[in-house]
């Protein structure tokens, strides 16, 4: 026992040494309850002031290149609103007495600045600043003028955490346009403009420059939004299944501005979707 | 002792404020500078190695909190802590060969202290970067990429020291 005790004493430090290691071990397999703090990201207020700073300088880098996707975006956009103008006055002329269902305000968005992005990592995160009291919440989808960037992980008060797209934790649920077939999007950790869209059935048709959008299944983004384009197929002839490789449109190594998708329907569905869950768990018992 | 604890202080704000800057340059697509562990160099070879530990381990944690890397840093710099002993064992033999307990160019000579140096180096980038292809398993990307940010960090870190060591010439 008393040697113990003094074996314990002379080499303390090394007790210690262990301890740390096992603790940079845990945080780094286990993403959660460490990483989800708030207290251990980026989103808290002393490294989110430090790279608001920082985004403050930098930002003007891009400044050009993003103007001119945002004038690209505009017409678009701008022709698409004289199109569907046309349109709807061609069908009031058909149906005057039909009154159009107010279905437009399900989704509302938060504009916010990233303050600070990575995508050299093989886990890339970025920073926003706008938290909580803004009205972004964990799990809301986070899109630019270009496609899909990621969706929004852990909230503090003025900052928030996104697990961008270039990260494989996150899963995006997307398909062909003009098709119903529907895949994952991952991505692979190799560039930061290709990801792979796995599991699309071998019977889907497709050609290369096609769009990707996404499906809109779960409450985060809505139906529709541009991901990316058919790059060129990825061999994988073993089972049913193909993955394709695709261009994203996102520039995520110029992010600025970006908006957080807010939708109005999501309590409700989430509150639909846990009391169904709970209907089973009842009818088994 | 107060002066110099400051001192480690402040070169500690600097250099993490640097390192948040520097976590986004990648150069050629492989080599990404780290210059935080400077400090960890300069540690006095004498000091209780409990607070060597604790102090490699806050540093690599808090590095982790800006860049979002979750116990990679606090990982690789208590290991390296650990290490740094051996290295200096490894070049200086004689206990009298330096004059002073901070391993620097005037207490080690210059020869010795850039083995010192690279041999640290190298051996945080190896950590660091196998650590990170724990989910990617690209053998050569990863090599790659250790010998390009040692390389990129050991300029660096010499740049760094003559900076630091100027000023305390002036000083005096």
């Amino acid at each position: 026992m008393k040697h113990l005790l003094e074996f314990i004493t002379k080499h303390y430090p090394w007790f210690i040494f262990i301890v740390y290691v096992i603790m940079s071990l845990m945080m780094l397999v286990n993403n959660n309850p460490y990483q989800q703090s708030v207290y251990l990201t980026s989103a808290n207020s002393v490294s989110a002031t430090v790279y608001e700073g920082i985004s403050s300088v930098t930002n003007y880098v891009h400044l050009k290149d993003i103007n001119e996707d945002l004038q690209e975006r505009n017409a678009l956009l701008e022709m698409e609103v004289v199109k569907l103008r046309d349109e709807i006055n061609e069908y009031k002329l058909l149906l005057p007495d039909t009154a159009i269902q107010p279905r437009l305000n399900q989704y509302k968005f938060i504009v916010s600045h990233v303050i600070s992005n990575s995508i050299s990592q093989p886990n890339n995160y970025i920073t926003i600043n706008r938290g909580e009291l803004d009205g972004v919440k964990p799990e809301m989808g986070v899109v630019d003028q270009n496609g899909i960037v990621g969706m929004v992980e852990v909230t503090g008060p003025h900052s928030a955490r996104i697990i961008s797209l270039l990260n494989p934790n996150m899963v995006l649920s997307c398909k062909l346009k003009n098709s119903e077939y529907h895949g994952n999007l991952v991505w692979d950790g190799v560039s930061p403009e290709y990801a792979m869209l796995e599991q699309l059935p071998k019977q889907v048709k497709f050609a290369q420059g096609d769009t990707i959008i996404t499906t809109g299944y779960s409450a985060v983004f809505p139906e529709g939004v541009i991901v990316g384009t058919v790059a060129s197929k990825a061999s994988s002839a073993k089972n049913s299944f193909i993955s394709l490789k695709v261009k994203l449109t996102t520039n995520f190594s110029q992010l600025s501005t970006v908006r957080v998708i807010s939708n109005n329907m999501r309590d409700e569905l989430k509150e639909l979707e846990e009391k169904s869950l709970q209907q089973q768990e009842g009818k088994k018992k | 002792m107060n002066k110099s604890i400051i001192q480690f202080a402040i070169l500690f704000v600097v250099l993490t404020l640097l390192q948040v800057v520097c976590n986004k340059v990648i150069l050629f697509d492989v080599a990404t500078p780290i210059i935080f562990i400077y400090l960890l160099f300069r540690f006095p070879v004498n000091m209780h190695k409990a607070l060597l530990f604790s102090l490699a381990f806050a540093m690599g944690l808090i590095i982790d909190i800006f860049g979002n890397t979750s116990g990679m840093h606090a990982m690789a710099c208590t290991l390296t802590a650990a290490l740094r002993l051996p290295v200096i064992n490894l070049y200086i033999t004689r206990e009298d060969e330096m004059n002073s307990p901070l391993p620097s160019i005037d207490s080690m000579g210059f020869t010795c202290y850039f083995k010192y140096v690279s041999t640290m180096a190298l051996i945080y980038c190896t950590i660091l970067f196998f650590i990170q292809a724990f989910t990617l398993n690209d053998l050569l990307l990863t090599v790659e990429r250790i010998g390009a940010s040692s390389v990129l960090s050991i300029l660096l870190l010499l740049g760094i020291d003559s900076l630091v060591s100027t000023r305390r010439e002036k000083k005096l």
